[in-house]
This record gives C-alpha cells, sequence and structure tokens, in this order.
C-alpha cells in the first residue's frame, strides 16, 4: 500500500478536494453526458426510429459512388469519406483539404446522400464542420455528443476545457489513490449505521475505489482528445515539420505508395467492401479513398477492434479494381510502439471494443464515476455544514445540477420526439435543455430545503423516464413489433432500459415518502427504535 | 512562504508550460520507431501524463530546490532541442539561388 508521510497525505486530500470542488459541477456534466455517450448511435437509433439493420456497407455502392464523382469537380476528387447516414443510407463526402483564414485546416467539398437505390437524394457543398455537423433526425445524439466533448463552448475553447476538466479528473484520481492508506480494506468498507458524514464518506470511497483504474484511464485518455488537435498536434507539427500540419497529418495518417495520376475509374470498391466485411468480421464504421478517379486510388475501410483485440483494425486496398493491399494500423503505415498507444486510446475512451457488452460496462462506470463526483462534492459540503451556513447555496447548486441536469437531458429527448416530425429537432432539442435547466435551477432556488429539493428532482427524473417511451410512440415512432421484426433490438431495450430506471427512482422516492409519513404518524415509537 | 511559491509556481503555470515545451522537444529526440511516427505519436499521447508527473513532483518532493532543478533542467534540454531546430541552416532547395 502506498503510504505518504502525514504532511504529503493531507497535501494530497487537500488537491483531491479543491481538484474535485473548483470543477467538480462541470465535470459531472462531462461524466454524466460522457456515460450516456458511450451509447449515442444506439440513442440516435432510438430516437429517429430506425429500424433498418442493413448496413450500407453490405449493400453495393460503387455505380452511385461513380455517378456522384462524375458530377464532382475534379479539385474535390481528392478524397472521399464514405459513411452511413439515417436509417443506414450511404453518405459520400468529396473534398480537398485547406487552410482556413484563421489557419486551421479544413476539408471543403461536395456531400452527397443516397437513397436505397443508390440514387443521389440530397447534395450540398460545405466544409467538414456542415457534412459532419447535426441533422434534424440526428440532433438528440449530436447535441448529447457535443455537451460531453466541449460543454457547446466553442472550439477551441471548448474542448481545452474538457482537457483541463480532465487533467482535473487525472488528479483527483491519482490523489485518491495516494490518500487511501487500506485500499482494499477500503473496498469493502460500508458503515450503514454510522453518522450521515461517516457513511456519505463510506459509499464515496467504495465506489471511488472500485472505479479508481476506469477513473485514470478515462481521465488520460479523454484529455488526450481534447488536447491533441487543440495544442499537441499544432506543437509537434512546429516542432517537426516548422508548423506544417498537413505534413503531420500525412506522416501519421498518409497511406505511401508511388503517385499514378492516370485517370481511372474506381470500380473496385463493392468487391474491396465484401472482402473487408469477411476479412474484419464486421461492416466498416467508416471507408475513405484517397485519390478518387485516379490509377493510384485507394480505399481504407476502417472497423471496431475484433476478435478480443483492443486495436481497431483498417484494410488498405486498390479501389480501382478491390485488390486487398495489407492491414493498416489506424496510425502510421506499418505496426509501431506508438501507432498502437494512439490507436488504443479510442477504444479505451468509448469502450467500444467488445461490443455491447464493453459498452454496458463502460456506461456503468461511467455512471459510478458520476456517483463518486456527486457524492465527492456533497461529502466536501458536509464536513463543512458546522462552520459555514454560506454554503448552503452551493449544496443546493450541486443537488440542482446533479438531478437537474439528467432531468434536462431527458427532457432533450422529449423535445426531439416532439420536433423531429415538423424538422424543427436542431432548436427544440438545445431549447427544451435550457427551459428544464431553468425550471430546475428555479426549483433550487424556491425551494425550502435540500432534501425535498432533491426529492422533487428524482421524483420529475422518474416521471420523463416514465413517459419518454409512450411519448415516442405517441409522436410516430416505431413499436416492438415493428421494430423485433426487423431485427431491430436497440428501440425495445432502450424502452425497457428507461422503463426500469424509472421503477427505481419513483420506488425510492415513494419509499422514502412512506418512511417520513410513517415516522410522523408515530414519532414515540421512531425516537424509541 | 517563498518555497510555497515557487511550489505553486511549479505545480501550476510552471507544470503546463514545461508539458508543452517537452511535448515539441521529445519529438525531435524520440526515435521514429518501425512506422517512422513514434517520435512524432508519443508525445501526443504521453502529454497528460507527462503533465500529471510533473505536478504531483511539485506537490510531493520534499524539496522545493529539487523540484525546481529537476523541471528547470527539463525545460533547458528540450526548450534547447527546439530552439537548435530553428536555428539550424534551410534546406538547399528552400534559399535563393
Amino acid at each position: 500500500m502506498i503510504s505518504l508521510p502525514q504532511r504529503e497525505t493531507k497535501l494530497m486530500v487537500a488537491v483531491h478536494g479543491w481538484s474535485g470542488i473548483l470543477l467538480g459541477l462541470l465535470l459531472y456534466a462531462v461524466v454524466v453526458t460522457g456515460a450516456a455517450a458511450v451509447f449515442a448511435s444506439e440513442i440516435g437509433i432510438w430516437s429517429a426510429g430506425h429500424v433498418g439493420s442493413r448496413s450500407a456497407f453490405a449493400q453495393p455502392m460503387a455505380e452511385a459512388v461513380r455517378r456522384a464523382g462524375e458530377e464532382t469537380p475534379a479539385k474535390y476528387r481528392e478524397a472521399v469519406d464514405l459513411f452511413e447516414i439515417g436509417d443506414h443510407e450511404l453518405g459520400a463526402y468529396f473534398h480537398h483539404h485547406e487552410t482556413d483564414a484563421e489557419g486551421n485546416l479544413i476539408a471543403r467539398g461536395i456531400f452527397y446522400a443516397f437513397g436505397p437505390g443508390g440514387e443521389i437524394r440530397e447534395r450540398r457543398e460545405g466544409t467538414d464542420e456542415d457534412v459532419y455537423g447535426a441533422r434534424n433526425d440526428n440532433a438528440l445524439e449530436h447535441f448529447l455528443v457535443d455537451t460531453h466533448v466541449r460543454l457547446h463552448v466553442p472550439d477551441p475553447w471548448g474542448l481545452l476545457l474538457t482537457g483541463i476538466l480532465g487533467l482535473a479528473m487525472l488528479v483527483a484520481a491519482i490523489s485518491g489513490l495516494l490518500i487511501h492508506r487500506h485500499l482494499f480494506k477500503d473496498i469493502f468498507t460500508l458503515r450503514r449505521g454510522a453518522k450521515p458524514v461517516l457513511f456519505n464518506r463510506d459509499r464515496h470511497s467504495v465506489a471511488g475505489t472500485w472505479s479508481l483504474p476506469f477513473a485514470f484511464v478515462l481521465a488520460f485518455t479523454g484529455s488526450f482528445f481534447s488536447f491533441y488537435g487543440t495544442v499537441g498536434v499544432p506543437i509537434v507539427a512546429m516542432a517537426a515539420f516548422g508548423g506544417d500540419v498537413e505534413a503531420l497529418t500525412e506522416a501519421v495518417y498518409g497511406t505511401p505508395g508511388k503517385p499514378d495520376p492516370r485517370p481511372e475509374t474506381a470500380l473496385g470498391l463493392d468487391r474491396a467492401m465484401a472482402h473487408a466485411i469477411q476479412r474484419a468480421g464486421d461492416v466498416p464504421t467508416f471507408a475513405a479513398i484517397e485519390n478518387f478517379g485516379r490509377a493510384d486510388a485507394k480505399l481504407t475501410t476502417y472497423h471496431a477492434p475484433a476478435g478480443g483485440g483492443l486495436a481497431p483494425v483498417s484494410l488498405v486496398y486498390d479501389a480501382t479494381d478491390g485488390t486487398f493491399l495489407q492491414d493498416k494500423p489506424l496510425i502510421g503505415p506499418t505496426p509501431s510502439a506508438g501507432g498502437t498507444l494512439a490507436g488504443i486510446m479510442s477504444p479505451l475512451h468509448f469502450g467500444n471494443f467488445a461490443g455491447m457488452l464493453s459498452k454496458a460496462v463502460w456506461f456503468g462506470l461511467g455512471f459510478a464515476m458520476s456517483y463518486v463526483i456527486y457524492t465527492g462534492l456533497r461529502l466536501w459540503l458536509a464536513r463543512r455544514e458546522a462552520g459555514s451556513r454560506s454554503l448552503e447555496w452551493l449544496e443546493r447548486g450541486v443537488v440542482v445540477v446533479g438531478f437537474g441536469l439528467p432531468l434536462a437531458l431527458l427532457a432533450c429527448a422529449g423535445a426531439f420526439f416532439l420536433s423531429m416530425p415538423a424538422g424543427t429537432a436542431l432548436f427544440w432539442v438545445p431549447a427544451g435543455f435550457l427551459m428544464v435547466s431553468a425550471l430546475a435551477i428555479g426549483l433550487g432556488a424556491a425551494w425550502r430545503d435540500v432534501a425535498g429539493l432533491a426529492g422533487a428532482l428524482e421524483l420529475a427524473l422518474g416521471v420523463v423516464m416514465l413517459a419518454l417511451p409512450p411519448l415516442r410512440l405517441i409522436t410516430g415512432g416505431p413499436g416492438w413489433t415493428t421494430a423485433l421484426e426487423a431485427g431491430q433490438v436497440i428501440i425495445p431495450a432502450l424502452d425497457l432500459a428507461l422503463l426500469l430506471a424509472a421503477g427505481w427512482l419513483l420506488w425510492r422516492v415513494f419509499g422514502r415518502l412512506g418512511q417520513r409519513r410513517s415516522a410522523q404518524e408515530h414519532p414515540v415509537l421512531q425516537a424509541a427504535e | 512562504m517563498a518555497r510555497r511559491w515557487i511550489r505553486i509556481a511549479f505545480a501550476g503555470p510552471g507544470a503546463v508550460i514545461i508539458a508543452v515545451v517537452i511535448m515539441a522537444g521529445m519529438a525531435l529526440w524520440l526515435p521514429g520507431g518501425a512506422a517512422g511516427i513514434d517520435n512524432l505519436v508519443l508525445p501526443l499521447v504521453l502529454a497528460p501524463l507527462i503533465w500529471a508527473a510533473l505536478f504531483f513532483h511539485a506537490c510531493l518532493d520534499r524539496s522545493t530546490a529539487r523540484v525546481a532543478a529537476v523541471a528547470l533542467v527539463l525545460l533547458a534540454i528540450h526548450g534547447g532541442l527546439v530552439a537548435h531546430k530553428f536555428l539550424q541552416p534551410q534546406p538547399a532547395a528552400e534559399t535563393t539561388p
């Protein structure tokens, strides 16, 4: 066990407490939305009512992409991103890279959305930000991920803020480990009969100790993602390439090969996709073509980790005839220590390395981390309660954020169901969040006691959770039979999860109410007990 | 009291600045590895841990002098490497014929 001298232990306790109290509420927001964002794509399917279960990558696409390529100006054929949009439909973004007025490397080009028969359904010119931004049918999923990634603060400040929060969590995790004198004993110590402060300390300690390695991994990988593009890449590009970010990107992600600019049609996409699905054991999550329309065109398919591995898989093909060329690491042309380490950062952060099972574990541990942050804040306040009544506003703030944030996020789902059919979800999802947040803040200011406020918000959480599945159905979402007949289990699974969570919350709230009523009816009996 | 502020300076802004300079300098001395990219990727991946190491060293080392010495030596080595890179003559292709 780590045994620090008393002076250093006291310092670490202070560092642990202050790292949490200064940024704890923002950190809580990032961790809660991060836990939910583990299931972001499933939430997208559930909310938009997508029942399709056959990937666009498993269907012929070469002809559709070829036709789109023919009507695209040559300057935008430098690269093509292929990805799924809507209900497993194909999206293709023909683009080139350029530097914007502020010196940032961006992509600019033409985005095509294809219908189920391969016909061009939508054609739009824009930058990567326009193409990968929120749409009406993914407004909820996008809002959730954007809250987690940058707290809706504009770039680069939002990413810097979440990066700093990641570092604060790293400090809290390491200092939390250092201040545990009896780590293994603390894992199992929960004194139910002890004073509230001690009991709360035990709850925080037990949940924190169990999730300590996870907190470290999440904080490390999260701060890596936040600082990667905002600070890391410009600094390393400055040192190694005199500030040329494009040269660094090409060195790290590029597929080396002899240039061959002769015109050639990319006819091998379907053959390559079929081979990639067979070789990787699953459809790609994303695919990209370099030098579209040239003899040296290459297709790279990106797949989630497979076969019990941690590193994502990517495969390279000759796009002109679909010949398999190589298994390529995600980063770098050949396997290397740095490439592997950078490659596993994403599965470690998103928990998508073993399908639904690892995602469920990551969600559970994310939920535990949210609980640790919430109980840690309450504990810090409880220890100071006797000394200062002026901290009550902070305690109210913790309760409002602790219960109000999940409530506002659930309200976003309600706003999405009501507004998506009219095509106004991009406005109403954030508006719903702000309205319910304002309501929670108002309740926080007006409610007489903090315990009652927590109970009221918990009750509201349960009621909204209970209301969401029927609201989804009323607003035109597919029923369980329709979803199951189409092979889509995500929709009934999420409905069930919400109903179970609602039942648990309401059982807790009404259980406490029952206890209080019983105590009022039999005060003498309670006192004697 | 002064020692306390030195410690705070090295744990706070000092750790951030030195971590950034180390990240830049590491790209110049780390080997490229099998794929020739380790020197570019490892500094990016390790940056949060480098910052954490500097932060906890500044907090926990009883000797303030050692805290300052370790941080400043790392700063000097990596800052020197970056400065040396920028002071090197430009490649021949970019010079005026």
